[in-house]
């Protein structure tokens, strides 16, 4: 996060008569309290995803990881749950300075959160841009950098994983054929096969087993996304603005 | 939202504005919504006193020049595009029944895409000493004790089957309110970052295979 | 007066930071007539939601200054009465909401009367939803936002308001049975 970001979204955690005025988000304050949690850790809790949502971070996976961890309250500490969130906020500004490298002025939520989990899986900030830079919109780029964490969560090889990732998406499938990978994965893994050879076909161009190294069988048109715009293009996908 | 469901995955689609389904599908999701239609027709609605009143109490206030603060602060403008087909079916619909159409200049954060079909997924658990089993996880707001799993009296095994939409989901078995158990049969387990464990599933437009 | 009906949320924001009360009535006019269903599917009653959205115009008022863009006064002003709507729920709800055909026959305490029975099987439907899975049934079906749209406004992943949405949509289904 950009230091005077992160001055101004202290401030905003330390003014709590300022948001309660504001009346902008109980929503996850609400439903904590709803299920039981004390007033002030939840407000506590509302204070992070307003100060995440002033700074144009995502906010929906910090109010999910919240009623996680009062959900797992037999076993985790309330404060750390603050921190954790804390955490994940920093992540997420981390991710969205890395997205926005790579030339996209406004990259969606839900792709500063993908590339967030990913860095969390092992992702390296190269891979990352790996990923955005071959997704043929910001939007299916979450997708791929989800696939990836997941592969790579699975036991693939990292690289392996990230380039299964850009090979589909040069060979023009589209973000749902790529979630497909990971049942793909599971099946291998089910028949015998070892992460580490998977790894080795992938990276040598032999793409993912089973499913073709190549561009599409002749005579299958290709899914919608285009794979050969120009990366200073991409910039802002979606329209009025 | 579990066996015996009223709502077939692809009636959920179709109310999801997505195409597809049989003719029965969608004169079943046709029906649903011309029956929420009405509803929202029928409604009494609040008239102008309340701008009355609104007006009344503002009027009484100091007023409140406070330069612009928190203006254009630290958020940037995000527009959302109504796809063409949804935009054209919600006018209609709004004209059949008389609603204001409201314009599409909204900020939103797209998940992993509004057109994520919904599958059915099923989950089991060998727990046989176990006196409830239930299912919490980043689609139900990790609520355990909702989704209540059910034992097969022949194999021990808890199970459950839950329409989920394409996507990474996370998730743990609770057992007897309070055990939280991985899915031994998920993709992969990852760190919760509390220093515990979640399953991890990987819907696709195809559904689920485990290993 | 028929121009400044036809100004945009931006300019009436800065009219009335800078002192000019009375263009607040242009918001407040817009507002109520193009949020009044979304209010009372929420609310289940109709006096309940004019409670609710006189309050939140009023709370908007008070802190028109920290609305960040005056461009996406709708989003933040729906943000408000979606709070107020929950809090003020919790009132008692004698389901007042439909048009009344017969006042004069409403006179049992257990008839809440109403020509509609299919919006009587959704009101007590809706009544048995969370107020999260209320919100997100009522948004998409009754004010047809979509799902990112929803996501913008209440702090929720896409995938989350599907399962409410999903749910909700059961449980409702469930209740019109016999008409559906």
């Amino acid at each position: 996060m950009k230091p005077a970001r992160m001055t101004i979204a202290l401030a905003l955690m330390l003014l709590p008569a300022t948001l309660a005025a504001q009346d902008q988000l109980p929503d996850v304050e609400r439903q904590l309290v709803a299920r039981g949690a004390p007033v002030e850790w939840a407000q506590s809790v509302a204070e992070i995803v307003a100060a995440a949502r002033a700074d144009g971070l995502p906010t929906g996976p910090l109010v999910s990881k919240a009623l996680e961890g009062w959900a797992k309250r037999g076993r985790v500490p309330p404060d750390r749950v603050l921190a954790v969130l804390n955490q994940l906020m920093g992540r997420f500004g981390t991710a969205r300075d890395l997205a926005v490298g790579t030339g996209l002025d406004d990259p969606p939520g839900s792709l500063v959160a993908a590339a967030a989990e990913g860095l969390g899986r092992g992702m390296t900030p190269e891979n990352v841009r790996d990923v955005i830079a071959a997704a043929p919109t910001p939007e299916a780029a979450a997708t791929g950098m989800t696939v990836a964490g997941s592969l790579a969560a699975q036991g693939l090889d990292v690289a392996a994983a990230v380039r299964a990732v850009r090979d589909d998406f040069r060979n023009g499938r589209s973000a749902a054929e790529l979630l497909e990978l990971p049942s793909g994965m599971a099946a291998l893994i089910g028949q015998g096969m070892h992460p580490r050879d998977i790894a080795q076909q992938i990276v040598r161009g032999g793409g993912f087993p089973g499913r073709g190294s190549g561009a599409r069988p002749k005579g299958v048109p290709p899914t919608k996304g285009p794979t050969d715009i120009p990366t200073k293009a991409r910039g802002r996908r979606r329209g009025n603005n | 939202m579990i066996d015996g469901s009223h709502i077939s995955p692809d009636v959920h689609r179709l109310l999801d504005g997505e195409p597809g389904g049989s003719p029965e599908d969608r004169a079943a999701a046709d029906r649903f919504q011309t029956a929420l239609d009405t509803y929202g027709a029928a409604l009494r609605l609040p008239g102008r006193d309340v701008d009355i009143a609104v007006m009344t109490a503002v009027r009484r206030r100091r007023g409140r020049a406070r330069s612009g603060m928190f203006w254009r602060w630290l958020v940037q403008p995000q527009a959302v595009q109504l796809r063409p087909a949804m935009a054209a079916a919600a006018i209609i619909a709004a004209l059949a029944v008389g609603i204001v159409v409201r314009q599409a200049t909204l900020g939103g954060s797209p998940g992993v895409g509004s057109e994520t079909p919904v599958m059915l997924v099923r989950f089991e658990l060998a727990a046989p000493r176990a006196q409830t089993v239930s299912l919490a996880g980043s689609f139900n707001d990790w609520s355990a004790g909702e989704e209540d799993m059910v034992k097969s009296p022949a194999t021990g095994l808890w199970t459950i089957t839950v329409p989920l939409p394409s996507g990474e989901h996370q998730y743990m078995f609770v057992v007897d309110g309070e055990q939280w158990v991985p899915d031994p049969n998920a993709h992969a387990q990852v760190d919760d970052g509390f220093g515990q464990s979640n399953s991890v599933i990987v819907v696709g437009p195809r559904g689920v295979v485990r290993s | 007066m028929t121009e400044r009906a036809n100004l945009p949320d931006q300019v009436l924001v800065r009219h009335v930071l800078s002192g000019n009360v009375e263009d607040y009535a242009v918001l407040v006019e817009r507002y109520r007539t193009q949020l009044a269903r979304y209010a009372v599917s929420l609310c289940g009653d109709s006096d309940i939601a004019a409670d609710a959205m006189q309050e939140s115009f009023v709370r908007a008022f008070d802190s028109l200054a920290s609305c960040r863009d005056p461009a996406k006064f709708r989003s933040w002003f729906t943000r408000i009465l979606t709070n107020q709507c929950h809090n003020m729920r919790t009132r008692t709800r004698t389901h007042v909401a439909l048009d009344d055909v017969d006042a004069a026959a409403n006179e049992s305490a257990d008839t809440r009367l109403t020509s509609n029975e299919i919006g009587r099987a959704i009101e007590e439907a809706l009544d048995t939803l969370t107020p999260e899975q209320r919100e997100a049934f009522v948004l998409k079906h009754i004010e047809g936002y979509s799902y990112s749209e929803m996501a913008g406004l209440l702090d929720s992943a896409v995938d989350a308001l599907k399962m409410r949405v999903y749910r909700a949509r059961e449980i409702v289904k469930e209740r019109l049975q016999d008409f559906v």
